[in-house]
């Protein structure tokens, strides 16, 4: 259960003062309204905690922790203000992840929104606060009226006379109630409210503080959402495509380098996979000399970066492997864990190692060369033609191969038949979200939408057998790595039971999921959108 | 939502002293905290400059009639409320003696607020009755100040033993020694003594000091005016022991 403390009026609206009054000015006046009395100035340091994507700001809210003189504290303050904060106090260093949290309403609130990511220090900014408490006849507080003025300091940097130089925030006020006493903050309020000298202003610190240093929140998507004009040159839009997952995986690297979360690596790898796959599929575009050599490059990296990636999948799902089994076997599997995290280590050391290669170097280099040249269209088949063209008859392409391979399975055929089916799927996939955006927003949509569902099956499907081969593989590695209790293979076999169970269920799934993606309504509206166009 | 009674059967022990104080401490350390002055002298309530209530809403209150939450009141300090005591508790103990289950319904009068409060401090008149009672019904732990003194030590077994008797000896009682004068001997005796037979005695305690007696003047906890008095980070120090104690965490 969340507890929430019931604000009373709207109470988070911060005030500026409007251009060419100055604060002093606003005091004056307030001190002719109200009786109040100021407190020593105080500092508080703010630091802005996120994940590297945003997604506690996506998800609706700030999370900052505060120290303030002693007291060390994290609050989160939800976009909405009729929504109460919360907060966690006695927080030395706020933990990274989620699940690090002490089981209350912070953890049940960001937790679900952050899932597997840490959390990052998004900004960082000094703010000298001067209190202001409105008075009764008893001297007593009613009211409490917080001028902060803010300054972004950059990070892991001391030095005043740097932070000088950041732009200052400007100035906000804010007034927070006191339970009990709401006719006062009413009054206050209203008087604010009605006031020519200041003016109400988006409550949300961090977005204008990071504004203010010249960037963007929420700056950060690995989604494919392109803007793409359907006669445009094939090549344009296919060098926009490599552009922006090349800009993914950059931005990914350092994450990846310093393993700060499982996430880094994730869109690290699945920019590699969409970038083989544009290279591949969108066939005839750029010069094939040039295509093949990057081809051949990409896959490396790719194969390079799969191992710690197997790990981080097998060290997410740990818990839900121990899970599924009996409680009293549960406990077996905890060697299985500290395999996994000292081979995760292992092989992460390696992958910065290839990382830090001249090979990686070069690769980077030279492909982001390559798409700066000017004459990418030119010196291909296709590159010069309008996008329409050549991305409609590449998806029609695709979009046959995946209904005959489709047709062709019934409840006899091998596992390999299902397997060569996903990765049709995933091409078409692919090409339809680079695409996207030259085909009407709601026909197109059902289809992707369609195709992930069989997507999702073939994935587990395919997955969960890979997966118990990966556990079997494991327990042998286990053993001759040195002594592996024999409750702990037997509970490893009992994982890789259940596993190839959950397997064939998904196997026994797929006619039913194949049949709606491939009914006629779904093969009209592919040739509805892919047909023939002015072309063949 | 944690419950913590600050409880002597004697008066002027330093209860509201350390209530007023570990109240404050908790708020700033993120807690949502609640302080129920229950004692008719009044005496936190002063503290926070609160007016305490006259009318008689008080026996009303005690008997569910009237809303525990709307006669809250914010304090001059962040995350900290205080319920004010009311004149009339001296009846108190009369207006719960009407009540079907009289010990328990403390507990049920705070249960509804406990989302809204991480930290419930009650400070506690003194003497044993019909309050107290429900105060070890309600209160999940009792923090008892004791005077180093052979008297105090006597108060404190006679706690005990009505703990025992009454079958409430599942509170955690963690007594602390309370204006301590480490130039009496008596003190420093007993203090070295009364922890190795009590072993839940705690290791904070807190010195005699003019700057507690001189809350009454500022009308405000010692830790807010002076932070660095000695006796503003032994209540520091207090506060920290009795949240490791309890393993309290402000949700
Ligand atoms: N540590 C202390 N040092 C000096 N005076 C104290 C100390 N603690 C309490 N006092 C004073 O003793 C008196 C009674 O304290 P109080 O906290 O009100 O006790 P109680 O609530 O147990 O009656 C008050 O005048 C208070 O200022
Ligand atoms: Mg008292």
């Amino acid at each position: 259960m969340i507890s929430r403390r019931k604000p009373t009026i709207n109470p988070d609206t911060a005030f500026s003062p409007v251009a060419g009054v100055s604060l002093e000015q606003f005091l004056g006046e307030l001190g002719h309204r109200f009786d109040f009395s100021e407190e020593r100035p105080a500092y508080i340091d703010r630091t802005y905690l996120d994940s590297f994507d945003w997604r506690l700001f996506e998800g609706g809210g700030t999370l900052c922790f505060e120290r303030e003189s002693h007291a060390r504290r994290l609050v989160w303050t939800p976009h909405d203000s009729r929504q109460g904060r919360v907060m966690l106090g006695r927080v030395n260093k706020p933990p990274r992840f989620g699940w690090d949290y002490p089981p209350g309403a912070m953890r049940s609130t960001i937790g679900p929104l952050l899932e597997m990511r840490a959390l990052l220090p998004r900004i960082d900014l000094v703010t000298r606060v001067r209190t202001l408490r409105l008075l009764d006849d008893e001297r007593k507080t009613v009211v409490r009226l917080r001028v902060e003025e803010s300054r972004p300091r950059r990070a892991e940097r001391d030095d005043d006379e740097l932070n000088q130089e950041q732009p200052p925030v400007a100035v906000r006020i804010v007034t927070l109630p006191v339970r009990g006493y709401d006719d006062e903050l009413a009054d206050l309020r209203k008087w604010l409210y009605d006031s020519d000298r200041v003016t109400p202003r988006t409550p949300c610190l961090l977005e204008e503080a990071i504004n203010a240093t010249g960037g963007r929140v929420a700056d950060y998507s690995s989604k494919l959402d392109f803007e793409f004009d359907p006669d445009m040159p094939a090549a344009e839009a296919v060098r926009e495509i490599h552009r922006f997952l090349l800009g993914v995986m950059e931005q990914n690297l350092f994450g990846v380098r310093e393993d700060i979360d499982s996430e880094f690596l994730h869109d690290f790898r699945v920019a590699i996979r969409r970038t083989r796959s544009a290279l591949t599929q969108v066939k005839g575009v750029l010069p094939a000399s040039a295509t093949d050599h990057f081809k051949e490059r990409f896959a490396w990296l790719g194969q390079v970066t799969g191992p710690t990636r197997d790990m981080h999948v097998y060290l997410l799902g740990f818990d839900d492997y121990r899970d599924s089994l009996p409680r009293q076997y549960q406990g077996d599997l905890e060697p299985l864990r500290a395999f996994l995290i000292a081979h995760q280590k292992l092989e992460h050391g390696q992958l910065v190692e290839r990382l830090a290669s001249p090979e990686f170097e070069e690769l980077i280099r030279q492909w982001r060369d390559f798409l700066a040249r000017t004459d990418l269209g030119a010196r291909s088949k296709h590159g010069d033609k309008p996008l329409i063209e050549v991305a409609s008859k590449r998806i029609r392409e695709m979009a046959q191969r995946v209904f005959e391979e489709g047709d062709a399975i019934d409840d006899r055929s091998p596992p390999e038949d299902l397997h060569e089916l996903r990765k049709s799927c995933k091409k078409l996939r692919y090409l339809m979200e680079f695409f996207q955006s030259i085909y009407p927003a709601n026909k197109i949509g059902g289809p992707i939408r369609e195709i992930k569902r069989l997507l999702d099956n073939l994935g587990d499907y395919q997955d969960l057998e890979v997966q118990a081969g990966k556990l079997r593989h494991f327990a042998h590695q286990m053993v001759e790595e040195g002594a592996t209790p024999a409750d702990t293979l037997l509970a490893m076999g009992m994982l890789v039971d259940g596993l190839l169970r959950r397997q064939q269920q998904k196997r026994g799934e797929f006619s039913e999921r194949y049949a709606r993606f491939a009914d006629t309504e779904n093969r009209q509206r592919f040739q509805a959108l892919f047909g023939n166009r002015g072309g063949k | 939502m944690n419950i913590v009674a600050v409880y002597n059967i004697k008066g002027g022990v330093g209860k509201t002293s350390a209530a007023v104080n570990i109240a404050h401490l908790a708020a700033q350390d993120g807690f949502r905290v609640l302080l129920w002055d229950l004692d008719p002298q009044a005496a936190s309530t002063y503290y926070f400059r609160v007016k305490p209530r006259i009318r008689g809403g008080g026996k009303k209150m005690i008997r569910g009639k009237l809303d525990l939450d709307d006669q809250i009141k914010g304090t001059d300090y962040e995350n900290l409320d205080l319920l004010p005591a009311d004149f009339s508790y001296r009846k108190m103990d009369v207006a719960l003696g009407d009540i079907k289950k009289p010990a328990l319904q403390l507990l049920k009068l705070l249960r509804p607020l406990s989302y809204e409060f991480d930290l419930v401090v009650l400070d506690c008149p003194p003497s044993i009755s019909l309050v107290s009672e429900n105060i070890f019904h309600a209160a999940s732990a009792l923090l008892v100040p004791t005077i180093p003194t052979t008297l105090s030590i006597r108060t404190y077994q006679q706690l005990l033993k009505f703990l025992k008797e009454n079958k409430l000896d599942r509170i955690d009682v963690l007594p602390f020694f309370s204006m301590a004068d480490r130039r009496k001997s008596m003190h420093v005796e007993i203090m070295r003594q009364l922890p190795k037979k009590y072993r839940n005695f705690m290791d904070a305690w807190i010195p005699y000091a003019s700057d507690v007696e001189r809350m009454g003047l500022h009308r405000e906890p010692v830790t807010a005016f002076a932070p660095n008095a000695i006796a503003a980070r032994a209540y520091q120090r207090l506060w920290n022991e009795v949240a490791e104690r309890l393993s309290l965490q402000p949700m």
